[in-house]
Parts: C-alpha cells; sequence; structure tokens
C-alpha cells in the first residue's frame, strides 16, 4: 500500500515508540531498562535522524533524553514526553492533508491521489518552491498559518458584504484592513510571496479608504471579494503542495488582481452608472468560492480545534484548540460515568442509607448530569457561519440573475451540533438557489403584481421544543399546485387520478427527478435537488415542511434535532433483547384485542387500530429472536410512522422512556437496514436503534404510493 | 483470487516478524497475535447480535462507552461452533481498516501466554495453493514443542470488509 519507503515510516516510528510503552507497562520504576526497550529506542533513533522526517526537531530533543535516562523511573517519564511530541508532529501532518486539495470537488476522497508524481506545474512559476521552504521547516507553524489566514478570509468576507448596505463606514473598513495586515505581517514572515503581494496590494487600497483618502466603493467590494476568493484557493494551494500534490500556479490571476487594485486606488471608484471595474478572473477562482465545500475554511479549525470564538466578538474571552478526537472521547467517557453512576444509584444494596451517603450520591448525580450536559454542548456551534454563506451566496446569485433580494438574517447565534452545521450547508444553499431562481420573479413581473422590485428572502434560526428550527422564507411566486402535479403525473410519479391533498402536492417536488424548470438554469440545475435536499435532511433526523400562497411566496421550515448524539427513545423488550425506538418515529402503542389482528392466508398479517388497518410485523421474526412472545394480543403494538406510512410493530412489552447517547456501530455494520446504530442502555448492555424509515422500507419496500 | 495491493505473497522470512505475541487457543490450535494490535484482554460478557449480519460477526458490545463489533473467530475459521465456556474471552484489537484505525473484539477459547519469539522460531506458513487465501497468516512459530499460527488480523479483516462493502452495495 505505500509507493515510496518513506511513506511507512511514520508508522513504524508509531510502532516503535508503542513498544517500548509497551516494555514499560510491565517493569517497575526501581527495574532495570528492559533492553527491548533499549534496542527500540536506538531504533527510533535511528528512524528519526535519517528517515528525512521535517519539522521533527522537538522530537529529536525529547529522544535524547529518553536516551540518555538511566533507570526505568527517568525513562518512563521522558518516553512519555516523547510520545507527546511525536503525536504533535503527526497531528500537524493530518492537519495539512486535511486542508486538503484545491480542486472544487466535495469528494474528501480525491487526496488519495497523491500517487501523481507530476511536478510539470510548477515550471511555470519557480517561486513555489521557493515559498515552501519555511513553511516545510515548521509543519505546525504552517499549519496555523494556514488556518488563521483562511479563518481571517473567512471574516473579511462577512465584513465586506456588511460595507455593500452601509458603504463609507469607516468601522467597518477598519475591521476589513486589520485582518488583511495581519495576513500580509504572517505571509511576509514566512516568505510566502504570492500572499504577502496580493494582500499588500488590497491592504494599500483599504489604507487609503480608512484615512479618507480613496472612496471606497462597489468597485472596491468586489475586488476585495475577489481577492478574497483568490487568496483562499492560493492558501489551499499551498497546503496541497505541503502534502505533496501539485497545484498550478496562479500567477496571470494574481497580477491581473493587483494591476486592478492598483488601478482602482489610481484613478478611484467610476462614476455611477458606468460599468464597476472587475478584474478578468478566470471562472474556475469564482465557481471555486461559490461552489467550493465552505466548510473548507471551517474545517481547519474543526480539525484541530473546536469552539473557535472570534476574539473580536467575545472581549475577554479566550478559546482554546482540542483536538475533536480527543472531545469525542471526552464524551464517551462522560457518558459512561452516567451509565455507571445511574447503576449504582439504583443498586438495592444502597436502599438501606445512611443519611450523609445518601446526600453525597445525590450530588454525585448531580455533578454528573451537568457534566454530561456540558460536554454535549461542546459539540455545540452557532448556525452563523452557514449563514454567512448563504449571503455571499445570495449576493453573488442576485448579481448574476439581475434579480435584486434583500437577504435578512436573523438567529445566528443559535447553536447547534457542529457536524449537522456541516451537513445543512448544502440543502440550505440548494434552497436558497431554488428560491432565487424559481421562487423570485424577475424585477419587471413583481413591480407588474405590484410587488416591491427587491425582492425578499429571510433565514432565521431558533430553538423551539429541543429542536432546531431553520425557516427559508421568500416573497416570491409561491408554489404552483397544478403546475407540480401535472409535471408530476408526466413524469409518471403519479397516479393521475390520485388525489391529494395541496400539502401532498407541494410534497411532490421532492420526489427524485423531479423539476418543474422549463429550461435547466445555471443557477439550479437539473432536478435533482430538492430530492436530495430532503435525503439530507432525513439523514440528519430532521423534517421539513412547506406552506405556499401562489402569487405571494414560499416558507420552507426545517426541523432538526437539538444534538446529534443524544437520542430520546422508547425502549422495547423481545426476548432477551433491548431495543430503542425514537420517540418521534412512534405515533401509539397499545395492547390489541384479539378480533383487531387479522390474518388471511398468504397475506401478511395485519391490525386494526381504530379505523386504519395497517401491516404487523413481529419484530422478533424481523430480527430472528426465538424466545419472543408468540402471539400478539400477549405482546405489545407499537405503530411507528414513516413519511406517512404506518406499521404496527410487534414487541413483547415496553420498558420505559430513556434519552441514550447514539453510538455508531463502526462501517462494517452499518449497511444493516432497519438499525440505525447502537446505544448504552442502563445496564451497560447494548441495545440496537432501531430505523423506522429503514424498518418500512424492510417491510413494505420502497412504494411508488407515499 | 483477490487482487491485494499488497505484494504477491513472498516468504515470510523477508518480514521480520520476531517479537511479543500474545498467543490464544482456539478449538485444537493454537494461535499468536502480534502483542502491539492487542489493546485488552476481557472476559466474555454481553454481546448484542445484529440481524442481517454473516454469521462470524457475533454482535456488538460495550468497552468502555464504545460500541465495537465482535467476530466470532471459530466461525471465521469455519470450526465447528461450540458453546462458549468459562475460559472463552475477548480479545480487543486495534486494526486498520482501510486508513482508519478500528477496535475490534475477537471471542476466543482460551487465553494464553505472552510469547517472546525469535527469528529462527518462525517459519514459513502452509501455502495451501491458490485456493484458500492464507495471507493473514504470516508464519508458524514452533515454541516449545507446540505450533503456533502467527495471525495478521489487519488482512484477514480487510478482505471480510471488503466483502461486506460489496455485498451491501
Amino acid at each position: 500500500m505505500s509507493h515510496t519507503p518513506d511513506a511507512s515510516l511514520p508508522q513504524r516510528i508509531s510502532d516503535l515508540l508503542s513498544r517500548v510503552a509497551c516494555e514499560l507497562v510491565l517493569t517497575g520504576p526501581d527495574d532495570d531498562v528492559p533492553s527491548v526497550a533499549r534496542t527500540a529506542l536506538t531504533e527510533l533513533d535511528a528512524l528519526v535522524r535519517d528517515g528525512g522526517l521535517v519539522g521533527v526537531d522537538a522530537v529529536r530533543v525529547a529522544l535524547d533524553q529518553a536516551l540518555a535516562s538511566g533507570s526505568v523511573r527517568t525513562l518512563a517519564p521522558a518516553v512519555e514526553a516523547l510520545s507527546q511530541r511525536w503525536e504533535s508532529w503527526r497531528l500537524a501532518e493530518q492537519l495539512l492533508a486535511e486542508l486538503g486539495p484545491s480542486s472544487a470537488s466535495a469528494d474528501d476522497d480525491v487526496p488519495a491521489a497523491a500517487t501523481a508524481t507530476v511536478v510539470a506545474a510548477e515550471a511555470d512559476d519557480p517561486d513555489l518552491e521557493a515559498e515552501l521552504v519555511m513553511l516545510q521547516a515548521d509543519p505546525e507553524l504552517a499549519g496555523m498559518f494556514l488556518a488563521e489566514a483562511l479563518d481571517h478570509l473567512s471574516s473579511i468576507e462577512a465584513v465586506a458584504l456588511q460595507l455593500e448596505t452601509s458603504p463609507g463606514d469607516r468601522h467597518l473598513l477598519n475591521e476589513m484592513f486589520r485582518p488583511f495586515h495581519t495576513v500580509k505581517g504572517n505571509a511576509g514572515a514566512l516568505a510566502v510571496t504570492s500572499v504577502q503581494e496580493l494582500a499588500h496590494a488590497v491592504e494599500n487600497l483599504l489604507d487609503a479608504a480608512r484615512s479618507g483618502q480613496h472612496d471606497f466603493g462597489p468597485s472596491g467590494i468586489d475586488l476585495v471579494l475577489q481577492s478574497v476568493d483568490l487568496l483562499s484557493a492560493m492558501l489551499r494551494d499551498l497546503g496541497s503542495r505541503l502534502a505533496g500534490q501539485p497545484t498550478a500556479s496562479r500567477r496571470p490571476e494574481r497580477e491581473t488582481l493587483i494591476v486592478a487594485l492598483e488601478r482602482l486606488l489610481a484613478h478611484g471608484e467610476p462614476a455611477a452608472g458606468t460599468a464597476p471595474v472587475v478584474a478578468a478572473v478566470p471562472t474556475s477562482v469564482a465557481v471555486q468560492a461559490e461552489t467550493a465545500p465552505a466548510p473548507r475554511a471551517d474545517r481547519p479549525a474543526d480539525a484541530t480545534g473546536t469552539p473557535r470564538q472570534r476574539a473580536e466578538d467575545l472581549p475577554g474571552q479566550t478559546s482554546v484548540k482540542v483536538d475533536t478526537r480527543k472531545l469525542d472521547n471526552l464524551v464517551d467517557m462522560v457518558g459512561e460515568l452516567v451509565i455507571v453512576q445511574s447503576i449504582i444509584h439504583q443498586d438495592p444494596a444502597l436502599r438501606v442509607l445512611e443519611e450523609r451517603l445518601a446526600r453525597n450520591l445525590a450530588q454525585l448525580r448531580r455533578i454528573t448530569t451537568d457534566l454530561q450536559r456540558t460536554a454535549m454542548s461542546m459539540r455545540l456551534v452557532p448556525i452563523r457561519q452557514s449563514f454567512q454563506k448563504m449571503a455571499r451566496l445570495v449576493r453573488d446569485l442576485s448579481r448574476k440573475s439581475g434579480k435584486p433580494v434583500d437577504l435578512v438574517l436573523s438567529g445566528e447565534e443559535t447553536e447547534l451540533d457542529r457536524r449537522v452545521v456541516e451537513d445543512i450547508n448544502d440543502p440550505l444553499m440548494h434552497m436558497v438557489r431554488n428560491s432565487l431562481d424559481h421562487g423570485i420573479e424577475p424585477v419587471d413581473v413583481r413591480i407588474a403584481r405590484g410587488k416591491k422590485p427587491t425582492a425578499r428572502l429571510a433565514l432565521s434560526a431558533y430553538h423551539q421544543g429541543g429542536h432546531v428550527v431553520i425557516d427559508i422564507v421568500d416573497d416570491g411566486n409561491g408554489l404552483n399546485a397544478e403546475r407540480i402535479l401535472a409535471k408530476a403525473v408526466s413524469q409518471g410519479l403519479v397516479d393521475k387520478h390520485a388525489t391529494l391533498t395541496p400539502n401532498e402536492i407541494h410534497h411532490l417536488i421532492f420526489k427524485p427527478g423531479f423539476s418543474t424548470a422549463e429550461k435547466i438554469t445555471e443557477i439550479s440545475g437539473r432536478g435533482v435537488g430538492m430530492d436530495v435536499v430532503r435525503r439530507n435532511i432525513e439523514a440528519l433526523r430532521g423534517r421539513i415542511e412547506i406552506e405556499t400562497t401562489p402569487g405571494e411566496g414560499t416558507k420552507f421550515t426545517i426541523r432538526l434535532p437539538l444534538t446529534l448524539a443524544i437520542l430520546d427513545g422508547l425502549i422495547l423488550g423481545v426476548g432477551a433483547q433491548r431495543f430503542v425506538l425514537p420517540t418521534f418515529a412512534v405515533c401509539e402503542s397499545l395492547r390489541p384485542l384479539p378480533e383487531q389482528v387479522h390474518e388471511v392466508q398468504g397475506q401478511p398479517r395485519m391490525v386494526r387500530v381504530r379505523d386504519t388497518l395497517m401491516p404487523l410485523v413481529r419484530l422478533a421474526d424481523l430480527f430472528g429472536i426465538s424466545d419472543a412472545v408468540q402471539d400478539a394480543s400477549a405482546g405489545t403494538l407499537v405503530v411507528i410512522e414513516d413519511a406517512n406510512r404506518r406499521v404496527a410493530l410487534q414487541v413483547d412489552q415496553l420498558l420505559g422512556k430513556q434519552e441514550v447517547v447514539i453510538k455508531s456501530l463502526g462501517a462494517a455494520l452499518k449497511k444493516v437496514q432497519g438499525v440505525a446504530g447502537g446505544a448504552i442502555l442502563g445496564d451497560g448492555r447494548v441495545g440496537l436503534i432501531l430505523d423506522a424509515h429503514g424498518l418500512l422500507e424492510l417491510k413494505l419496500g420502497t412504494s411508488a404510493a407515499a | 483470487m483477490s487482487q491485494n495491493d499488497n505484494t504477491t505473497a513472498t516468504p515470510a522470512a523477508t518480514k521480520n516478524l520476531a517479537g511479543k505475541y500474545l498467543t490464544f487457543a482456539l478449538s485444537r490450535e493454537e494461535y499468536g497475535l502480534p502483542v502491539l494490535k492487542v489493546r485488552e484482554i476481557i472476559k466474555m460478557m454481553d454481546i448484542t447480535a445484529v440481524p442481517q449480519v454473516p454469521a462470524a460477526i457475533r454482535g456488538v458490545m460495550n468497552l468502555r462507552g464504545k460500541v465495537i463489533p465482535v467476530i466470532d473467530l471459530r466461525i471465521r475459521f469455519g470450526l465447528p461452533a461450540q458453546e462458549d465456556t468459562d475460559r472463552s474471552s475477548i480479545i480487543v484489537v486495534d486494526l486498520l481498516a482501510g486508513g482508519d484505525r478500528v477496535l475490534m473484539g475477537v471471542v476466543v477459547d482460551a487465553v494464553r501466554d505472552v510469547l517472546n519469539i525469535t527469528e529462527q522460531e518462525i517459519q514459513d506458513p502452509p501455502q495451501f495453493g491458490t485456493e484458500v487465501a492464507t495471507d493473514f497468516m504470516t508464519g508458524l512459530a514452533k515454541v516449545k514443542g507446540t505450533v503456533k499460527i502467527l495471525l495478521d488480523l489487519d488482512v484477514l479483516f480487510r478482505d471480510d470488509a471488503a466483502a461486506m462493502v460489496e455485498r451491501a452495495a
């Protein structure tokens, strides 16, 4: 699997370190240093020195100390320190690898193509090599530089968009100047001249603007945004090159942009009415900015730490970088703590408690609950970044389509699980595109309808009853039920004679392959969108609802669970097994009377619940459990619902309701249909979490009517 | 049969297999696992069965807050099934599956010792011809009169994982 001898070197070093640590575990502080450990350390020394790794000075120092230790007593801590340094080095390497290639592909698997050894691109620009020298010397520093710079660019973008609505605001101009100045300085210190030059050109413009010498206007904002895009691309290229992948030179774009900036500074803003000065930046960069998974900017922060608060937002608040793996481990451990604590609390031996012990246990429980809440909250981040990307998207789309749009954001501080924020990004972007393309009418149509020429698009996020709700409201066309129905019928998605409620008709837009676009526009594409949007949201255990008034507008409401990690579940007992069913999928539960159950030969068993007939499924049959209750009337039925289909699950008994932490079953078991994961129950056993959608699919198959 | 991207089997002697191994018993054979791959050893505990998975996967278990899969090595090796005894144990191993580190539990009949096996004691593994893929057996060690089969679990489960992914697709 390794192509070059060096690729396995880090792993070998890690293995040797493990071996040494292993040896030391079995020895006492007063024992002699085991010869195996000595040998391993010597081997480590050779590998680290001659292996050609860069940036391992800290590791070498620790290694020397370890080699100099005469006894286990001194060796053990030295080895500990060595392991830590080594891990830091590996982390830095990993971070650089994660910054990923600069290609506009949303797929993260692309980096595997590191086997490509074509270096021809670099011949275009010999300076590219020179730039890498200092960065390669200190990978950790390089990682920090790249992550921080991207972060700065992100905030610059936000300020630029604000400036569009309040031009000439001195405070904002300053806010934009500072990060450019910082990026330029850092780049200069690390001799990354390409970044430094471009940042410097923008900095000059902004300096003149904030001191009143230059009238900053739309052209300036345009150029600043283009610079942000180009600089982001350049930084990502740097990351790729550090990870060993070649990238093309961006010199032509850079020089064009620098010239445009200088010209703007020299001649000032063109008079209103004339075309704004726009540098001819190749569309590849522009497209990249729009479609590149903007999570890239987040991801460096994510890979090394979260949350990251901006110093400007919260005076006096500092933050630390934490490895997300450590964070996840912490959350796992806290989860276990809660369970064990709970078991102790319920132990019958503790019934006869003396007062003080009882009080202390209660205190322990309170602290544990608090700890869990805090640990969980570390996974939460505000939706602000996501909304910010929407702002940029709306601006660009509005320009491109010539439809003026007023974007109103609210609730940006609403917190969500960080993975949800990442995953909700694409669906949100798509819905915004859709709104701008299909929802919002061209200016003349709006005026003819008596509407304000500038359309209004409002994105808001808020908490509601254990959920996070995101509303997307536009005052455009609204959904045309007739056209949707007609299209669906013509595409065979719905039977001609079916009677559907208006709501059901609206939900047809989520069917795969559906599109009412007369022509496929550049903006919203080929009707693959809404289906994927719905699936993405469902993957997050969320729901999407539509409210629309023809001629007036549309409102999409996305409802997401507050955290992906915790689930409110109903514990089901089937034989000796325990299952967890998410409460949101449960409609009701009942003990059926024998006459409610209908069994017709050759047909699946059905049960009549009030006036509805629905399929009856024995969970024991589905999962091959032999010691379960046979008769439906001796057990309990739980009615589950997914996308308007219902099924009654037969279980032995309901054992209660519990909040459980969802554990993934691992890659190997991910594909089991009907099972969404595992949960650690109160007695320490694992209960499988059922997936209502999967169960229904399993039983009913994918039916066209839904 | 399967096209591995490892080089086709060259004699085990080219890899340095010497080192510490954890030995365990399964049916009538004894096997060895490189000790660096062993995370911990636990007594048999509750394993939750997972439906629709190959028989070799007994299910999942709770390892201090992590849910990890548990493989029944006996079934995996095609040996006749047997009831667990009170010596049955679970060895938690740290594997590399597709570039990720994965923890897995492996059920064995009994755990034996940690042995330091030298290069001289290791011979090439038996070649059963191209029909049976045995890359996961890295060598045979003759120690104190008994023969232990040395295993590379990364290889064993890599193929399993691939097969499962294929089947699920």
